[in-house]
């Protein structure tokens, strides 16, 4: 799971540690600092791999002494699965899975340092996980003095390949998270090249929603079975209130009309047996619940984004929509798409836009084909907002088209989460999102055109007019005089028609000037 | 775009002075601009929908659309290129130069080489210049040959035992030519107008036969067509040149003898190739008059052909994008093209529905395997065709 490869294992080192430090950043309430250092250290242990160092250090809370171990050291230690929250970790084997891998590797645990407010000093060490047993080892285990009053240091040494640029490059890692982290200050330095620094940008606080129990609808059969299995004592009906969301009393009644046995609702939970929960389990499927509730949902807001956009490069214009949580599939989404254009490869029309992708808030880097979110792109008419766009295909031209999808309940395609998956109800919200995004889009775009219309028409006037009058002149072997006259008359003709032109373009100008200055006050009022 | 303000247009007519015409129109456009006035110029429409079908007339002739363009900033460089080509030819006709589409394109890129000044209207390939000289014709309602602008010769190889040609040279000169006299070589007319008197060696032709195919007109003659048959033999070598017109029109006018066409039964056959030599084509609207021989009868393929001989035929594969593309001009054509839809040629048009409705297709050349020890099979056929009166 995500060490397939070379390229991979750097990758998901990197994003491992990062999200963990943010989510541990989030949940304290703190405004995330972190700062990574990446470097090329020599031959790797393994054919065509070379040694990869990964340090990423944050301001974070920092782990309590005797769950560092737990940490870093075991799997589904802190899992999530199903909390309900738009977490970026879930399951809690992402990152001893890194461990694991270094320790396979390059036969380095990883080095940890951290320390939490509570701590006179930091405790460091290196974890190792003993697979057989499920368990970490802590290693050098000592109490240092650290600069920082709470936070935690990994470093990681293992096989891996370097790639920088690129759709899994490390660098299109770190310009996407800075894209979806406004509030996150970065700093990164990679091998020899200058330390990069990302300012914060927003000093808004992440406020997590509270997690919401899963609503009935959203799991299959197994997925509920298991639900029941571990959900302890009580009787059925307690289980499909407090287990579940939008289930009452009032829908317990309803499932019975739908086929729920009579009097299994007070029967124990873990005396049921699982063809009556099947039963019930059916009799949900029959019934219509109410839709989830959307709290549940994070949004990084088009003021954010329009900020962190320019972290990107340097960019002539751009367009974000965040749309309003909706249920797709009958789990709360929001779909967020922020669409620029790069100064610097301006004149690169021919190649396809560059598609950014993220699952609450986490890059997505392999697999782009079968995605939710390639597939949405590839379904909108980008003709119609003035891009390039072969059929059925990414459209083309210097643009990025940046596409958060937001959701307790991700559904991916495979185990590394590199693919969401491509429901009709999703894909189609996608698709309004992208579409809103594209017409803000060719609102800049019409502009360029008019100016451009009008250059051309100046320079048509300039160029041809006068060539006109003088193969008419030489036909008809008429006087200079007339010549002139005909010159003047042509010029006053075309200048009507640029007349015509400038005021089209004028009235361009004037939409997007207005557009710009209602994404100021957008900027503004959440400054 | 239009207004009510009188449009420069010229007419067709007999000994039309290009050169003298040209000026007007210059001028008139110089005059408009002088009175800061659009200069507009009309042209007749060259299309399907404004084709008008007269029985008695017997080719399409224009009806009443006009295609009118207009001096603005969009079309200042369209205009401009149009005069500067217009200077060129007026040149050529000067000076008695000629050239085909090619050449023109060169000889503009040169003057735009040569003379800072054009730059601006340099062409980037032979498709822009080829439209000039289309938009030019339509303007001055010409020929393109009336401006020295000739095409490649294609087509209209022509044979026979019994036909002396005399053609009247500009310089009052006569060429005669006994076409009995040439050997194995034919007789080809050119793609510029010539002018011709036909005549028959002794009493009176029999017929001509225009084939479709060169390579099976070919055969005909050298298994000894002409030699057995008082006839003019014609090769077409597919959709018939403006030569190849104008050359049927001549026999049709001067010899007053029947014309059969002979070619694959197929859509694209009867639709394009066979339409156009009787009546003409909707490109060509306004040359239709010099470029068409209405009294042109089909002699086959037909379907009833196929069964009568036994003739091998094959299905129209509805994937194969030629053919399916052949079809479905076929189902515009009878719904939009006036000579289908009109009833004095409903034996076509019932073939071309047989086409449509049967999605087959029979090949001329089929009439080789009715007895292939017989080289001399498909003359007899044909022959025997055109005295049992089984043409359209």
């Amino acid at each position: 799971m995500g060490f397939s490869s070379g390229t991979k294992a750097v990758l998901t080192t990197l994003k491992e540690a990062v999200d963990n430090s943010l989510d541990a950043c989030e949940d304290a309430g703190i405004l995330p600092n972190i700062s990574i250092e990446i470097n090329k250290i020599g031959p790797g242990t393994m054919k065509n791999m070379d040694t990869i160092q990964v340090k990423v250090i944050d301001n974070g809370p920092g782990i309590a002494p005797d769950d560092i171990i737990r940490v870093y050291g075991e799997y589904l230690a802190s899992s999530k699965f199903g909390r309900g929250r738009c977490s970026r970790g879930q399951q809690g084997i992402g990152i001893s899975a890194a461990t694991t891998w270094g320790q396979l590797t390059s036969a380095k645990g990883v080095n940890v340092i951290s320390k939490t407010l509570k701590m006179k000093k930091a405790i460091s060490g290196t974890i190792e996980v003993d697979i057989k047993k499920n368990q970490g080892n802590f290693k050098n285990k000592e109490t240092i003095q650290w600069d920082r009053p709470h936070g935690t240091s990994v470093e990681f040494f293992f096989d891996g390949r370097l790639q920088l640029q690129g759709e899994g490059g490390v660098l299109t890692y770190l310009k996407g998270t800075s894209l979806v982290n406004p509030h996150l200050e970065l700093k990164y330095k990679i091998n020899e090249d200058e330390e990069v620094f990302f300012e914060r940008l927003s000093t808004e606080k992440i406020k997590i929603p509270e997690a919401v129990p899963p609503h009935p609808h959203t799991l299959k059969l197994g997925e509920f079975l298991a639900h029941a299995h571990l959900f302890g004592q009580s009787t059925v009906a307690t289980f499909l209130k407090r287990g579940f969301s939008r289930i009452s009393d009032n829908t317990i009644k309803l499932l019975e009309k739908s086929g729920m046995p009579k009097g299994i609702a007070n029967r124990s939970l873990p005396k049921t047996s699982d063809s009556d929960l099947k039963k019930v389990y059916s009799a949900i499927q029959k019934t219509e619940l109410l839709a989830p509730n959307t709290r549940s949902v994070l949004s990084i807001g088009e003021a954010a984004l329009a900020k962190s956009i320019e972290r990107l490069g340097e960019i002539d214009f751009f367009s974000v929509v965040s749309r309003k949580p909706r249920i797709c599939d009958a789990k709360p989404v929001v779909v967020e798409v922020a669409i620029a254009r790069f100064v610097s490869n301006k004149g690169d029309n021919d190649d396809p836009v560059t598609v950014l992708r993220f699952a609450n808030r986490v890059p997505l880097q392999f697999d782009k084909a079968s995605c939710a979110i390639a597939k949405a792109i590839e379904s909108v008419n980008w003709k119609a907002y003035g891009l390039q766009q072969p059929k059925r295909s990414l459209p083309l031209g210097p643009y990025i088209i940046a596409v958060s999808v937001v959701s307790p309940f991700i559904k991916f395609k495979n185990a590394s989460k590199e693919t969401i998956d491509s429901s009709d109800e999703l894909v189609e919200e996608l698709r309004l999102t992208l579409m809103q995004a594209g017409q803000r889009l060719s609102r800049y775009i019409k502009k360029e055109q008019r100016a451009a219309d009008l250059e051309r028409k100046l320079q048509h006037i300039e160029q041809f007019g006068p060539i006109l009058i003088q193969c008419l002149g030489r036909i008809t072997s008429a006087p200079k005089a007339r010549l002139e006259k005909a010159n003047i008359g042509l010029t006053k003709l075309l200048g009507r028609d640029t007349d015509a032109a400038e005021s089209k373009l004028q009235d361009a100008v004037d939409k997007h000037q207005k557009l710009q200055e209602r994404i100021k006050i957008r900027r503004g009022a959440k400054d | 775009m239009a207004t009510s303000r009188k449009s420069t247009s010229i007419k067709i007519g007999n000994n039309r002075d290009i050169p003298k015409l040209s000026k007007a129109l210059c001028e008139r456009m110089l005059a408009d601009l002088e009175k800061a006035r659009r200069p507009m110029l009309e042209a007749t429409k060259c299309s399907l929908d404004n084709a008008v079908y007269n029985p008695k007339v017997g080719f399409l002739t224009p009806g009443d659309k006009k295609v009118r363009s207009e001096l603005n900033v969009s079309s200042v460089q369209k205009l401009s290129r149009a005069i500067f080509f217009l200077e060129i030819l007026l040149r050529n006709l000067e000076t008695g130069a000629v050239n085909n589409k090619r050449e023109l394109y060169y000889i503009a890129k040169g003057e735009c080489k040569h003379n800072k000044d054009l730059k601006p209207l340099d062409f980037a390939d032979q498709s822009e210049s080829d439209s000039v000289v289309d938009f030019i014709t339509e303007m001055l309602e010409c020929y393109r040959e009336e401006l020295n602008v000739f095409a490649n010769d294609r087509g209209g190889q022509t044979y026979s035992k019994n036909l002396i040609v005399t053609e009247h040279m500009a310089d009052n000169e006569k060429a005669v030519v006994d076409l009995g006299s040439l050997g194995t070589s034919p007789f080809q007319p050119k793609n510029k107008p010539q002018s011709f008197t036909l005549k028959a060696k002794k009493g009176k032709l029999d017929f001509c036969l225009v084939v479709e195919s060169e390579g099976t007109a070919n055969t005909l003659v050298s298994n000894g067509f002409t030699k057995r048959n008082n006839c003019i033999l014609m090769g077409a070598q597919g959709v018939p040149s403006n030569a190849v017109r104008s050359w049927a029109k001549t026999i049709q006018d001067q010899l007053k003898i029947p014309i059969y066409f002979f070619g694959d039964l197929d859509a694209y056959t009867i639709q394009n190739i066979y339409r156009t030599l009787k009546a003409g084509s909707a490109a060509s609207l306004i040359r239709n008059a010099d470029f068409s021989a209405p009294e042109v009868r089909f002699l086959g393929v037909l379907p009833e052909d196929i069964k009568k001989y036994d003739l091998a035929d094959y299905v129209v594969n509805p994937k194969d994008a030629a053919e399916f593309r052949s079809l479905k001009k076929a189902q515009d054509a009878l719904k939009n093209d006036p000579f289908f839809k009109d009833k004095k040629n409903k034996g076509v048009t019932h073939v071309l529905n047989w086409l449509i409705k049967n999605k087959r297709r029979c090949e001329q050349q089929a009439f080789f395997m009715v007895d292939p020890k017989d080289p001399l099979m498909p003359e007899k056929i044909i022959i025997d065709k055109i005295k049992r009166g089984e043409f359209l």
